[in-house]
């Protein structure tokens, strides 16, 4: 790539970084109660909590690792993200209960939830708190790594240097305008991946004709060898399953899609949707903005196999190359957009993680242990820790990429297993109680830590499922044993809403 | 459809439904989870949907219901058309797909997110109406005139 081609690229996407930080900066204004600070409560309307609903919920995994597993090893990822009816399903399963609760109490965050389903109770508050926090510090670093290098690898810049510059003026909006300009500039980045989705699929049927080709070019080829880099094809390698066990096609068609009821992204934009009666809309939008990243991932992941398999390009060192190396083939324009629209990924994502982090420390743990500080005081800390968080998490990232690897298996299982008893479960049936939600929340924090610490689980299931599985479980089975509890009428009125 | 009374028990099979399928994993049996999976999220939309513990019969002869179909015949689908076509290049495809994947294109994904997405909005009233909702939220200042406010989230 030459050094004109870099500096356009770079240039670009520093583009779309400033006007992020304009729109954050904008958003302050709109930042007049805490409510509004810490959750968007009730503020916006479904074209853009959707967007920034699908622009959370994409990550740079999602279009950089995703294909490059579709790449390795077919399309069993394919279920995970091609799951694009989950939205709808989620607002369907929790959607009116959840914004129902922003109408029986002040909620600004997934704590305040807890506290008015479960009376207060601090265990379910402080675990639930926890297991978020490990999640999203997870989700948090692994963008800022993935954002950081590429650019430090394309420029040859100091990865600490890049994550400062991208990632500092992120902090420092989301510290200025906290979750209403972390909603706006989402939605934002959200757009910028539709475009670069739009500008990569129309690169891709130009330079393979379509999908017939590549499934056509896939099955012929047998392997590709360069520079001891080999690449084996099959004709099963693009059916439905390709070459994992099957049994993890199952997994990643089940938990992402009831995990993205479980998810902060998803559930936090319940409460931001200004009428409750607007979230059937905010399904479709969600879904179709989701339904273009999807499909932006899967003409990346065939484009790649073409273009090896055709010998028009060498075999990918790694498969994550899968999307740099079919835009470094279409040229400039698919470079701008594709960089760009990685960028926008990892941005969109961190900064939602990067919120509830900070929310998670700076309010609803100090909360739950008794600290309380009048709303204009906690906004104030808030955007003292949302700025150290953000330093933290930088250095963190770049300096330790070992554990960033290792906290990358944690994530939507984590999180899924959550929010997914204390939420899920609570609000769909009364007859959870205190103490179920409290065993269900206590055992899924400490499977998550005994998984982390490296416990193999049977079966080729991958570990998150077993954690949620056994977190539901001790929550229905406890509740059940235990003394029903007396729950307040207006609680009973969202819940039989 | 009245669920009043039957939650608890749906709430208890959806429970054995994660336990199942998770021992049905671990034994390799995809296609039997992936099936169960999909009883197991209508289960928990039905609950989600119920109002008053009702749930609406459009809402769910015209939304849920094809959703699980579509999706369990596509998850079928998709394992057939492997297994037919294993080693070797299929003998047609579905625009250009092979006839195994087409199923989860066309199924699962456009044919699933349709049919959830565009029926959600279809009977949104069916879901919740204008007039359901303000009737809540009437009910949530009348609670709060005989009661004390909730205090809720701390702010």
């Amino acid at each position: 790539m030459s050094t004109m081609t870099k500096t356009i690229i770079v240039s670009f996407s520093f583009l779309m970084i400033i006007v992020s930080f304009l729109i954050g900066w904008w958003a302050k204004k709109k930042v007049t109660t805490s409510e509004a600070y810490f959750g968007s409560t009730g503020m916006f309307g479904p074209f853009t909590v959707g967007l920034s609903s699908t622009a959370a919920v994409a990550s740079a995994f999602a279009l950089v690792g995703v294909p490059g597993l579709m790449y390795s090893t077919g399309n069993a990822m394919c279920f995970w993200m091609l799951s694009s009816a989950a939205f709808a399903m989620a607002y369907l399963i929790l959607g009116k209960k959840v914004r129902a609760m922003s109408e029986i109490g002040k909620v600004a965050s997934l704590g305040d939830l807890s506290d008015l389903r479960y009376n207060n109770n601090k265990v379910i508050k402080i675990t639930m708190s926890l297991t978020l926090f490990l999640g999203c510090v997870a989700y948090l670093a692994a963008q800022i790594k993935a954002g950081s290098e590429l650019f430090a690898h394309l420029m040859g810049w100091d990865p600490l240097l890049t994550g400062f510059v991208i990632f500092g003026v992120l902090a420092l909006y989301m510290a200025i305008s906290g979750e209403v300009g972390g909603l706006l500039t989402q939605a934002f980045q959200g757009l910028v991946m539709i475009v670069a989705g739009a500008v990569i699929i129309a690169a891709f049927f130009n330079i393979t004709g379509g999908f017939g080709e590549v499934l056509r070019v896939t099955a012929e080829a047998e392997a590709v060898t360069v520079n001891n880099i080999t690449k084996d094809f099959s004709p099963d390698m693009l059916n439905a399953w390709g070459s994992m066990p099957r049994v993890v096609a199952m997994s990643w068609m089940l938990i992402p899609i009831l995990g993205t009821v479980g998810q902060p992204q998803v559930i936090t934009r319940m409460y931001a949707l200004k009428d409750p009666r607007d979230m059937p809309k905010m399904g479709m939008y969600t879904a179709l903005s989701h339904t273009m990243v999807g499909l932006l991932t899967l003409v990346v992941a065939n484009g790649a196999l073409y273009l090896v398999a055709t010998g028009k390009i060498d075999p990918l060192v790694s498969g994550d190359r899968a999307i740099y190396a079919l835009a470094d083939y279409s040229g400039v324009v698919a470079q701008l957009f594709v960089y760009a629209g990685v960028l926008a990924a990892a941005m969109s994502s961190a900064s939602l993680f990067l919120s509830i982090c900070s929310t998670v420390v700076s309010r609803d743990i100090p909360n739950a242990l008794g600290f309380k500080f009048e709303p204009k005081k906690q906004v104030q800390i808030s955007r003292i820790s949302m700025l150290v968080l953000g330093i933290a998490s930088i250095i963190f990232s770049i300096t330790q990429g070992e554990m960033v690897g290792i906290l990358g298996t944690f994530g939507w299982g984590t999180l899924m297993s959550a929010t997914f008893p204390v939420f899920v479960i609570g609000l769909l049936w009364r007859r959870a109680n205190e103490k179920g939600v409290m065993c269900g929340s206590v055992v899924g924090l400490a499977l998550n830590i005994i998984s982390f610490a490296g416990f193999k689980w049977p079966g080729a299931l991958p570990w998150y499922f077993n954690v949620v599985a056994l977190s539901i479980a001790v929550t229905v089975f406890v509740s059940l044993v235990t003394k029903e509890q007396e729950i307040n009428k207006k609680l009973e009125a969202v819940i039989e809403l | 459809m009245d669920l009043s009374g039957k939650k608890t028990a749906i709430i208890m099979i959806t429970t054995a439904l994660w336990l199942i399928i998770t021992f049905l994993g671990w034994n390799n049996a995809y296609l039997v989870s992936m099936y169960l999976g999909v009883v197991l999220m209508l289960l928990y939309m039905m609950l989600g949907t119920a109002k008053q513990g009702k749930v609406s019969k459009k809402l769910f002869f015209y939304c849920l219901f094809p959703w699980a179909i579509l999706w369990i015949v596509s998850f079928s689908l998709a394992d057939y058309y492997a297994n037919l076509f294993t080693g070797v290049v299929p003998t047609f495809t579905v625009l250009g797909f092979h006839p195994s994947f087409a199923a989860t294109v066309f199924g699962y994904w456009i044919g699933g997110m349709l049919t959830l997405t565009l029926m959600y909005m279809t009977f949104k009233d069916e879901w919740m109406s204008q007039e359901y909702w303000d009737d809540f939220t009437k009910k949530i200042k009348e609670i709060d005139k005989i009661e004390e406010p909730e205090e809720g989230g701390a702010l």
